[in-house]
């Protein structure tokens, strides 16, 4: 028997095959040329980097800072939430930043403990959008406030009304759970950008050079102070994840604890969580592809392969989330409580009607349809533009949650309609002022953690089976 | 280490020569706690051939949980028994908030003590003048070791085989 076999070039097999060299791992440079790379990528600003921080400040001077002052002056009246729905697009902002801050946690801390090696060069960007996105959040419940000159009376102290915060409200518990993120979450920034700062001391001069040493306190690498960060930053690793759970937790029980229909439920807090994490890993396509896109070199560092990770934890969470929205869903519609059904039937029929359908079409039928391709996951844009839309949904949802669930109530004499007012302008703001702060950071920080590549780099190899070449990674700690 | 003016520094490529001349070192009669590495990325005590280094960090992470516990148990048990307030039929001490907060607290106390550990421990910040050279944190390793100066010459020599770019006695210096 004779067989007719074409043998196959080996040329043939790697065309077949994706280049390992386009893994960052595996593309390794000198350091000092990564430096210089990151290092100019800070010292770029061109005129439209000008332009849009300029725009930016003025947002948020305005929209922002003069728009909450005016309600300040003026009155709470000038915004949309009256009864019964006092809580309003004020609340669903919180929601929503402090959602998108567990992105940084996420990619940063749980990936490092899992070792997942993609995570290296974005995981500085993924913490700042941790610490901007609570700065954010964290401003809601004092603007939410009204009479923001008391806020300090939630801080326990003696006093002359002899009374102290009461520990049982879960508004009390946003205050220290957010505290402590937010405190968590800077320094968790900062432990690991220390070497970094130290490496851009090394390379500057004039307010720059004493801006970087005064950051770097002293930083040389010596090995007690390697020891040092490494441990702390494993310890802040494994400690940061219980935290992260616990806030948006808390912030889920602000509405679970009450006896609101459609808000009191059991699966708020894993719920409010997968949702979390599902928009911050969107936001953090998102930032990367304005990285790419703005930054000098910083294609070499943000690659495709890691918008195709970030594409699948995307459709991952797409999934977990559309399974914590059905099983509320189905449990509220099976248990026949009428004001429970009432709130699912004030879904689709309120005038928010069309708010319901975008968010079930952008946070479960544009990742499902579109984020199973690998070449759509490992287009840049198109990770944006999905992230956008996956934000948007996530938006819609908070937005249903709140306004639209309170104020369809117990008491159908007590309905009524929702229309934001001067809280769209505020919003604007503080979306200003999230890109604000990461316009800013990305010319004084350097937002690649360029050790922690390097280190990734020195650790990964290309080892030959037979006639083929694939990734290894050795266990350098 | 000893006074300063008997410090060197030698720079190397890569820390596999950084390694032998650590070695050489030790061959040369200097012991290991005259001696540390100097790198801009980690290296483990057994990639650099050094006694393991235990570093005491994870106490004051254990110091701050322990504080915050203690911390939250006065604020969640102290505040109802200095301020009661009685609300019907509700009691004045309640243990699942008691929870949540403890832990909160606790996780703050352990993080805040973490870092003040790693500023004790490392001794930062300190913004004084300090043995160093820049093209560290280009990926050079250096090895700074205290050196008697009867052996120094040979030591230099020694390292200088080893393919020590720059070897030098050196001084602190403004980083």
């Amino acid at each position: 028997m004779t067989a007719d076999a074409t043998p196959i070039s080996q040329a043939q097999i790697y065309d077949e095959e994706e280049d390992p060299r386009q893994h960052l791992m595996l593309d390794p440079r000198p350091r000092e040329e990564m430096n210089s790379m990151v290092m100019e990528a800070m010292h770029t600003t061109t005129r439209e980097y000008w332009i849009v921080v300029g725009v930016l400040t003025f947002l948020v001077v305005v929209c922002l800072f003069g728009a909450w002052g005016y309600m300040i002056a003026t009155g709470m009246g000038v915004a949309g939430i009256r009864r019964p729905t006092m809580w309003g697009m004020f609340i669903a902002n919180f929601v929503f930043w402090i959602g998108i801050s567990h992105a940084g946690t996420f990619v940063s801390a749980i990936l490092r403990v899992f070792k997942a090696e993609f995570r290296r060069p974005f995981t500085r960007a993924a913490e700042l959008m941790t610490t901007f996105g609570l700065a954010a959040g964290a401003m809601y419940p004092l603007i939410h406030l009204g009479r923001v000159w008391t806020a300090y009376w939630m801080v326990p102290y003696p006093n002359q009304r002899q009374l102290w915060p009461n520990l049982r409200s879960p508004l009390s518990w946003d205050l220290i759970a957010i505290t402590t993120y937010l405190l968590s979450s800077t320094i968790y920034i900062y432990l690991p950008l220390i070497p970094d700062v130290a490496m851009a001391r090394d390379r500057s001069t004039g307010w720059r050079y004493k801006f970087y040493r005064l950051l770097a306190l002293g930083w040389r690498g010596t090995e007690t102070e390697w020891h040092n960060l490494r441990t702390a930053i494993n310890i802040f690793a494994f400690a940061i994840i219980p935290v992260m759970f616990s806030v948006h937790t808390i912030v889920s029980w602000d509405f679970a604890v009450t006896q609101t229909p459609g808000w009191h439920s059991t699966i708020y807090g894993p719920f409010f969580i997968a949702g979390a994490i599902f928009s911050g890993v969107s936001a953090v396509a998102m930032i990367l592809f304005l990285i790419r896109a703005t930054l000098v070199n910083m294609k070499y560092f943000v690659r495709e392969e890691h918008f195709d990770a970030l594409g699948k934890l995307m459709l991952i969470f797409s999934f977990t989330w559309a399974y914590f929205y059905f099983n509320e869903y189905m449990v509220e519609w099976y248990g026949g409580d009428l004001a429970a059904k009432t709130v699912l039937k004030a879904f689709t029929q309120s005038p928010y009607g069309w708010i319901w359908y975008l968010m079930l079409f952008c946070n479960i039928a544009v990742p499902w349809l579109l984020l199973w391709n690998k070449r759509v996951r490992r287009t840049p844009w198109l990770m944006f533009v999905i992230g956008f839309l996956i934000n948007v949904g996530m938006y819609a949802e908070r937005f249903i949650i709140v306004p639209t669930e309170i104020s369809t109530n117990r008491f159908p004499f007590m309905w009524g309609d929702y229309f934001p007012r001067i809280e769209l302008v505020i919003s604007i703001g503080s979306l200003s002022l999230f890109l604000l702060l990461f316009a800013v950071a990305s010319r004084l920080i350097p937002l690649i953690p360029v050790w922690e590549v390097q280190e990734g780099q020195l650790a990964h190899s290309l080892k030959r089976f037979g006639k083929h070449e694939v990734a290894t990674k050795s266990e350098l700690e | 280490m000893a006074e300063e003016g008997r410090i060197h520094l030698a720079l190397f490529k890569d820390v596999y020569p950084a390694t032998m001349a650590l070695d050489k070192l030790r061959e040369l009669g200097i012991p290991d706690k005259d001696m540390t590495v100097v790198s801009g990325v980690p290296y483990s005590d057994r990639i650099l051939g050094r006694p393991k280094y235990m570093t005491r960090v994870p106490r004051y992470s254990i110091v701050g949980f322990v504080g915050g516990f203690i911390l939250s148990l006065l604020l969640n048990l102290g505040t109802p028994y200095l301020y009661p307030i009685h609300v019907g039929g509700q009691p004045l001490y309640s243990i699942p908030p008691t929870i949540l907060l403890t832990f909160e607290l606790s996780m703050l106390g352990l993080i805040i003590f973490t870092f003040l550990g790693v500023l004790f421990e490392s001794d930062f910040p300190s913004l004084g003048p300090k043995i160093y050279h820049p093209e560290i944190s280009n990926g050079k390793v250096a090895v700074v070791f205290d050196c008697p100066p009867e052996i120094h010459t040979r030591v230099h020599e020694s390292l200088a085989a080893l393919g020590a770019e720059w070897v030098h006695r050196t001084e602190a210096k403004q980083l």
